[in-house]
């Protein structure tokens, strides 16, 4: 850990975002062998996942991916800012995407919040560091947008709970350790009261992954099924019967903050390949350079609110709503450039490029579509009839 | 909108609309909320917020000054050594059938405007001796087509010196004009909200159909898209990059229109008649995205230079991070 050479030093990275930012901003000028590997495109998804997971071992060990967290879960203090700080410099230095750690954004916030002191304090680190990683399982094939209606079940086992059912589109399941399962506790009409979050770790008897073909031409979604997987009490993540708690602490983030690290990959994707515009498309590019000047400026508001300890509760919709119109766009604007992407992509990095405007498609999908984001805002803030 | 707009910003907005829609018997409601002084000290970031609410306050009641005029002149009055208010600036606009035009909005009897010719400088003539000729603008804007004899313009501001600051008087114009849209979008989506609740068809309200209220949810995420651009750049003033008054002037037009297109869905024909105030406010977005450079123009212009330049746009990250206060 090259700048920790003390704790004075330690604090005031920790207590002064701008001497945090100029002294990474340093590190990352040196151009670490890690730093240079994460910023390839690498179409194979397991390379990606490969050269992240160094780059995390490497952020960690230098210090800078533990600001931002709590000292009880391995981190060295300060909030939410030096990740934001953290990811935006990566993402300006060229990395191309957070790939599987964006759960650290995603779902790790709500397992220091509401998970097991213990438990986190254990596995926090091993995320942090790139060593295990994280899915969320929450859908199932027959709950979709209406995720109350659920039917994985555990029940309570020998002092802990066996948990019984299948999962679908958990992303990164094949490459993590660890599953936020959301299971019912209570009885089958119980909807959302009935639920509770459990972490699972895939490794254990009874657990099966299954890769799911995309169409983009990856294969990071996967279905999961679990039978009478085993699960020690300490695993509940939140309160039994806590589940839908669990769950909406975490798609605010997915909603609220998380356009913020998002967008930044958005726009070096933007930048990197600008020179390959035609003038025919300007306009598109004009309307993607606005759509994320509106995601950045909505999201760091989401960041503040959350700094200073408040939720956007159901304003992080239109951050949600914004932060997919502006991958949209951006991409429109890739495929007006680059009309290859649409027929043979002839190298890495056209394949690449092919991969992501595709999945810009079905990005109004996930996290609670379009449709149930818009729902929000009608019922929740126009507060229509 | 508690997510951007801090509490001593909405109630100095709560007062601004208060004000215009209430003037006191003859007076002038600026002078009432003490816009003026607030021109004087833009560099102060509460002050800056309060004279760009006032621009969002119009647009929600639909009112017009002399006020975005006066904001452009700001940056020249060190040139000229009008005191703040007294001298209005011009705005250049090409009409594709009468060619450059100046027009000016609001009242300005009794105060010098800034006529300002890039590339040639910028001169101050006397308001009262030019002639000011009433434009037809739907919106509810007073708008005058200036008519200058040519003899009674030379600059008196170099320009050396009118160069940066019309750079500025642009920046700050743009901002304010966006400011307006927001306040015109956010006007024509209350009606249709309103309406929404209240129209029946097939036995119950219209706003209980899911397709009407998605339009309705789609006009409120233009306008909080539009509210967290503007709002940022104000608080960031000069510290945002190079054109940004373009992106937000940009994103302005673009939102403020989309926002007042699902409004009239809603409204149905009613929102089409004269009648109806809807038009008065999407007419005035339509109108301010005409005046500094057409949604459409800009965004294509931003574009072609990204493009070519592959100039970085982003607001810096680190004054974005930095704490809003
Ligand atoms: C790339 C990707 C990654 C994902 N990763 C994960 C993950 O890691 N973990 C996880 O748990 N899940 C994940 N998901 C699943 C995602 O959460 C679901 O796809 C989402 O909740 C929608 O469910 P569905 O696909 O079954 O569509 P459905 O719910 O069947 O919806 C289909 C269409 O109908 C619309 N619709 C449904 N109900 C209504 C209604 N009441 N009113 C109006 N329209 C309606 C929807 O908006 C949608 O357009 C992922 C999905 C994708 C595409």
């Amino acid at each position: 850990m090259s700048h920790l050479t003390g704790s004075g030093r330690r604090d005031v990275l920790r207590d002064d975002l701008s001497a945090y930012a100029a002294s990474f901003e340093a590190w990352l000028a040196s151009r670490p062998a890690e730093l240079v590997a994460a910023a390839r495109p690498l179409p194979v998804y397991a390379e990606r996942v490969a050269v992240t997971s160094e780059l995390m071992r490497a952020l960690f060990d230098e210090g800078w991916a533990r600001y931002g967290w709590p000292e009880q879960v391995g981190g060295l203090g300060g909030g939410i800012l030096h990740r934001a700080a953290m990811w935006e410099a990566l993402a300006r230095h060229g990395v191309a995407a957070m790939a599987l750690f964006e759960h650290l954004e995603i779902l790790a916030p709500t397992l220091v919040a509401m998970g097991d002191a213990g438990f986190v304090a254990g596995t926090l680190p091993r995320f942090l560091r790139g060593e295990e990683r994280w899915s969320q399982g929450f859908s199932e094939p027959e709950a979709g947008s209406d995720l109350a209606s659920l039917r994985t079940r555990a029940v309570a086992a020998d002092g802990g709970y066996l948990i019984t059912g299948r999962k679908i589109w958990t992303s990164w399941a094949r490459y993590a350790t660890w599953c936020l399962v959301l299971a019912r506790t209570g009885p089958p009409e119980s909807r959302h009261r009935g639920l509770t979050a459990f972490a699972v770790d895939l490794r254990s008897p009874g657990v099966e992954v299954r890769a799911i073909e995309q169409a983009n031409g990856t294969d990071e979604l996967a279905e999961v099924t679990f039978d009478e997987v085993a699960v020690g009490p300490e695993r509940i993540v939140g309160e039994l019967g806590g589940g839908w708690g669990v769950a909406m602490h975490i798609l605010a983030h997915e909603r609220g903050t998380f356009a913020w690290f998002r967008h930044n990959f958005l726009y070096r994707q933007l930048l990197e390949t600008v020179e390959t515009g035609t003038p025919a498309a300007d306009r598109l590019l004009g309307d993607a350079l606005l759509d994320l000047a509106a995601v950045r400026a909505s999201s760091h508001l989401g960041l503040h609110a959350h700094a200073s300890g408040a939720a956007l509760g159901p304003k992080a919709a239109f951050v949600k709503l914004l932060l997919g119109a502006s991958e949209q766009s951006v991409n429109d604007w890739a495929l007006a450039s680059d009309p290859d992407l649409a027929v043979g992509p002839p190298d890495d990095e056209a394949a690449a490029r092919r991969q992501d405007y595709l999945f810009s498609r079905i990005v109004t999908v996930y996290g609670g579509s379009q449709q149930m984001q818009l729902d929000t805002i009608a019922k929740q803030i126009l507060r229509l009839p | 909108m508690t997510v951007t707009v801090e509490q001593a910003d909405q109630e100095f907005l709560d007062a601004a609309c208060l004000a215009l829609r209430a003037p006191r018997e003859g007076g002038d409601p600026l002078d009432a909320l003490g816009w003026w002084d607030l021109l004087g000290e833009l560099a102060d970031r509460d002050a800056r917020m309060a004279a760009l609410a006032l621009f969002r306050a119009q647009g929600r009641e639909l009112a017009t000054s002399a006020a975005l005029g006066a904001l452009m002149a700001q940056p020249f009055l060190a040139a000229t050594g009008h005191a703040p208010g007294s001298l209005v600036a011009a705005i250049n606009h090409r009409s594709r059938r009468r060619g450059e035009r100046l027009i000016v909005i609001g009242d300005v009897a009794g105060r010098s405007l800034l006529v300002d010719r890039p590339g040639q400088g910028a001169g101050v003539v006397d308001a009262d001796r030019v002639g000011l000729r009433p434009l037809e603008v739907a919106g509810r804007l007073a708008l005058h087509e200036v008519e200058l004899d040519p003899s009674a313009w030379a600059p008196t501001v170099a320009e050396s010196h009118a160069s940066p600051a019309r750079a500025r008087g642009q920046f700050l114009g743009r901002l304010a004009l966006a400011w307006e849209i927001l306040g015109a979008a956010e006007g024509a989506l209350a009606l249709a909200v309103a309406h929404a609740a209240t129209r029946e068809q097939f036995g119950k309200p219209i706003g209980t159909f899911q397709a009407v209220r998605h339009l309705l949810a789609w006009a409120k995420t233009d306008c909080v898209a539009l509210e967290s651009v503007a709002v940022t750049a104000a608080r960031l003033d000069e510290a945002t990059p190079p054109r940004h008054d373009e992106v937000v002037k940009a994103l302005a037009g673009r939102n403020g229109r989309r926002a007042c297109e699902r409004a009239l869905q809603v409204l149905g024909a009613i929102g089409f008649t004269a009648e109806h105030s809807h038009h008065h406010f999407h007419s005035r977005v339509l109108a301010l995205d005409a005046l500094l450079g057409t949604s459409a123009e800009l965004t294509h212009a931003l574009g072609g230079w990204v493009r070519q330049t592959r100039a970085d746009l982003a607001v810096d990250a680190a004054a974005l991070l930095a704490s809003p206060q």
